[in-house]
C-alpha cells in the first residue's frame, strides 16, 4: 500500500495503482496556507490530508509525488486553478527567501568589511598626495607620525597663507594660482570627508560585529572578528574550519607556496594583526598564532551556535596563557647546525 | 530598397529568428530588455537578440550539427530549468515558450540555490507570467518537486558543481517523461580532475549518461562561447 500526497491531496492506492482513498485540500485561494505547506514540505512534513488518510492506512508508505518507487495511478492531481495559485505562491516565496538573505548578516559584514578595505585604500592614497601636495609649497612643513590633522586643516583654510600661519610655517616665495589652490583645498576637504566616512564605516562594522560574533569579538576585536568570517565566507563555515586553518585565513598565497615547493609554512593569516602576535617577539609568535587559533575557533563555535558568549573574565585567561608561553620562551631557540 | 535586398533568414521557431549569423526571440516583454541585449524590429514585431555568449542554450543552438530547432521546447510546454541564474537563457526560452501575457499557457519552473539570482529572476517573473522562480537546491526534489504534477518533455540543467551528472541523472527519472530531452550543460572545471584531460572527461560523461537509460544525441562543444563547457543532448529512453 502506498499513501501518495502533495501540497493539495492525498490518495492511498495499492501496487496496482487502484485508489482506496483519498482526500483534497481546496483551500488554495488563501496564499498564506498554501505557502505554509508549501514549506512543511519542503521540510519532509505530511499535509494534514496525508496525517488523515495514514491514521486511517497505517500501513501504507507515505511517499511525496514524484517519488520514483510510487506505482502508476489516477492519483488527484491538482486542477489548474490550483496549479495557478501554487505557481503564485512559489513566487512569493522566492522573494521571501530573496528578502530574508537581507537579513543574514554574513552578507552584511562582507559588503561592510570590502566596502570599508576600499575605502580605506583610497583615503590613504589621498592623503599621500595631500601630504606631497602641500609640502610641495611649504617646504618647512614637517609631519611627525600624526599627520591626521592636516587634511581639516587644508579643508578650512581660506588661502595658503592662512594655512601656512595655522601650522606656524613659512609662506614661500612662490605660491598656487588661485584655482590651483581652490582645488588643493577641495582635495583637503574630501580627504577629511573620506575620513569620517572611514570611522563610521567601522563603527557600523564593530556594532554588527560585536552581535554576530559576541565571543570572537571579545576575544579578537570586533574588527579582526568580522574579517575572519568573512574570509571563511560565513559564521558557520568559519565554526566548522579547523583550528589549523583559521591560524592561516589570509596566508593562502604563502600556505599553497608551502605545499607546492615545500617552503616553510605561515605561521600566522589575518590573526596577525591583533597584538598578541604582532607586538611579541618572533620566537614565540607560531606558538601564540597556534593558541589564539584554537581558542578562536572555540569562541567561533560558541557564536555560530548561539551558545553563551565570552566574558572579559575568560578572554583574561587567554591572556595570562600567552604570557607564560613568552615567559617560557625568553630567548630565541638556538638553530641546531 | 529593403524590399529588394536578398536576406537570409530562417524561423527556428514561432519565436525565434536565425538572422544570417545572429539569433533573435520574439520580445513578450515590449520594449524592455533584461540583460542589455540589443531590440530590433523584423517585419514590424519586436526581437531581442540572444547573445550566444552569454547564454549555454543559445551557444549550443548556434553550434548543433543537427536541427536547431530540435533543442527548443514545444510551445505552450511546461519546462524545467536546473540552476537558472541570473535568467538570461531563461528570459529568450519564455519568449519561445510563452510568449506575450503567456498567451501559449507555458510554465517555466526555475530553480536556484543563490538569493542574488533568484533577486534577478523574481523581478523577471513579474513581468514575465508563465516564469516559476524557486529558490532551493536543485538536488532536493521533494522541496519543489509538488510544482511539477506531470513529467516534462524537456529539462535544462547548468549547476556548475561537483556531482553534476548524478544530479542530472536523478532529476530526468524523477521529472523527465520517457522520450523526453534532457540538456546538461557540463563544465569540466567541476568536476574532479583526473589528470586524463577534457575529453576523456566528456567521453566518460556520455558513457555514464548511455549506461543509465539515456541516448547521447550529441555533444555539443561550446569552445569560442564558452570554453570547457560541453552541452550534453540526451532522450531519455527508459
Amino acid at each position: 500500500m502506498w499513501l501518495w500526497y502533495d501540497w493539495q491531496a492525498a490518495a492511498v492506492a495499492d501496487e496496482d495503482g487502484i485508489i482506496h482513498d483519498q482526500a483534497v485540500w481546496d483551500g488554495f485561494f488563501d496564499q498564506r496556507a498554501l505557502i505554509e505547506r508549501l514549506q512543511c514540505i519542503a521540510n519532509g512534513g505530511l499535509t494534514q490530508e496525508a496525517r488523515l488518510l495514514q491514521e486511517r492506512f497505517p500501513e501504507a508508505k507515505a511517499a511525496i509525488h514524484g517519488t520514483v518507487e510510487l506505482p502508476d495511478a489516477d492519483w488527484p492531481l491538482p486542477s489548474d486553478g490550483a496549479l495557478n495559485a501554487a505557481d503564485k505562491a512559489a513566487t512569493e516565496m522566492a522573494r521571501q527567501g530573496v528578502a530574508q538573505a537581507a537579513g543574514d548578516p554574513d552578507r552584511r559584514l562582507e559588503h561592510l568589511l570590502r566596502a570599508s578595505d576600499e575605502l580605506r585604500a583610497t583615503f590613504l592614497t589621498m592623503e599621500a598626495r595631500l601630504v606631497e601636495w602641500v609640502g610641495l609649497f611649504l617646504p618647512e612643513l614637517r609631519f611627525g607620525k600624526d599627520r591626521s590633522a592636516l587634511p581639516k586643516a587644508v579643508g578650512e583654510a581660506d588661502s595658503l597663507s592662512s594655512l601656512a600661519s595655522r601650522l606656524e610655517v613659512a609662506m614661500p616665495d612662490v605660491g598656487p594660482s588661485k584655482s590651483e589652490w581652490k582645488s588643493l583645498r577641495e582635495w583637503g576637504e574630501s580627504t577629511a570627508i573620506f575620513r569620517g566616512k572611514l570611522d563610521r564605516l567601522e563603527n557600523a562594522i564593530r556594532e554588527l560585529s560585536e552581535s554576530h560574533l559576541p565571543s570572537l569579538s571579545i576575544m579578537l576585536g570586533p574588527l579582526l572578528a568580522a574579517r575572519l568570517c568573512v574570509e571563511a565566507h560565513g559564521r558557520m563555515r568559519l565554526a566548522r574550519l579547523p583550528a589549523g586553518t583559521v591560524q592561516v585565513l589570509g596566508a593562502e598565497k604563502a600556505f599553497f607556496n608551502h605545499l607546492k615547493t615545500g617552503a616553510a609554512p605561515p605561521k600566522h593569516g589575518h590573526i596577525f594583526m591583533h597584538p598578541w602576535i604582532s607586538r611579541s617577539p618572533r620566537w614565540v609568535r607560531g606558538k601564540i598564532a597556534r593558541t589564539i587559533a584554537a581558542k578562536a575557533s572555540i569562541a567561533a563555535k560558541v557564536d555560530a551556535f548561539e551558545g553563551e558568549p565570552w566574558t572579559k573574565e575568560m578572554v583574561e585567561e587567554i591572556d595570562k596563557k600567552i604570557e607564560d608561553i613568552k615567559a617560557a620562551n625568553p630567548k630565541p631557540k638556538r638553530r641546531s647546525r | 530598397m529593403g524590399k529588394n535586398r536578398q536576406h537570409r533568414f530562417e524561423m527556428l521557431s514561432w519565436a525565434v529568428r536565425l538572422e544570417n549569423r545572429s539569433l533573435w526571440s520574439e520580445n513578450a516583454d515590449q520594449g524592455n530588455t533584461v540583460y542589455g541585449e540589443s531590440l530590433r524590429k523584423f517585419s514590424g514585431i519586436e526581437y531581442r537578440r540572444w547573445d550566444p555568449s552569454r547564454s549555454k542554450l543559445g551557444a549550443a543552438i548556434m553550434r548543433t550539427r543537427r536541427d536547431r530547432s530540435y533543442l527548443l521546447p514545444d510551445p505552450g510546454s511546461t519546462v524545467l530549468y536546473l540552476g537558472a541564474g541570473h535568467g538570461t537563457s531563461i528570459s529568450h526560452l519564455h519568449d519561445h515558450i510563452c510568449g506575450a501575457r503567456n498567451d501559449l499557457g507555458g510554465r517555466i519552473v526555475a530553480v536556484d540555490l543563490a538569493p542574488r539570482c533568484l533577486r534577478d529572476l523574481t523581478h523577471l517573473a513579474s513581468l514575465r507570467p508563465g516564469l516559476v522562480p524557486v529558490l532551493g537546491d536543485a538536488r532536493k526534489h521533494n522541496a519543489w518537486g509538488v510544482l511539477l504534477p506531470r513529467k516534462v518533455k524537456w529539462l535544462f540543467q547548468d549547476v556548475a558543481q561537483s556531482g553534476q551528472v548524478e544530479i542530472f541523472i536523478n532529476a530526468c527519472r524523477r521529472f523527465l517523461q520517457i522520450n523526453g530531452i534532457g540538456l546538461l550543460s557540463l563544465k569540466a572545471a567541476s568536476e574532479r580532475w583526473t589528470g586524463e584531460g577534457e575529453d576523456v572527461l566528456f567521453e566518460k560523461v556520455a558513457e555514464q549518461l548511455s549506461e543509465t537509460g539515456f541516448i547521447v544525441e550529441e555533444s555539443i562543444k561550446l569552445t569560442g562561447y564558452e570554453d570547457n563547457h560541453v552541452l550534453f543532448v540526451a532522450r531519455r529512453v527508459e
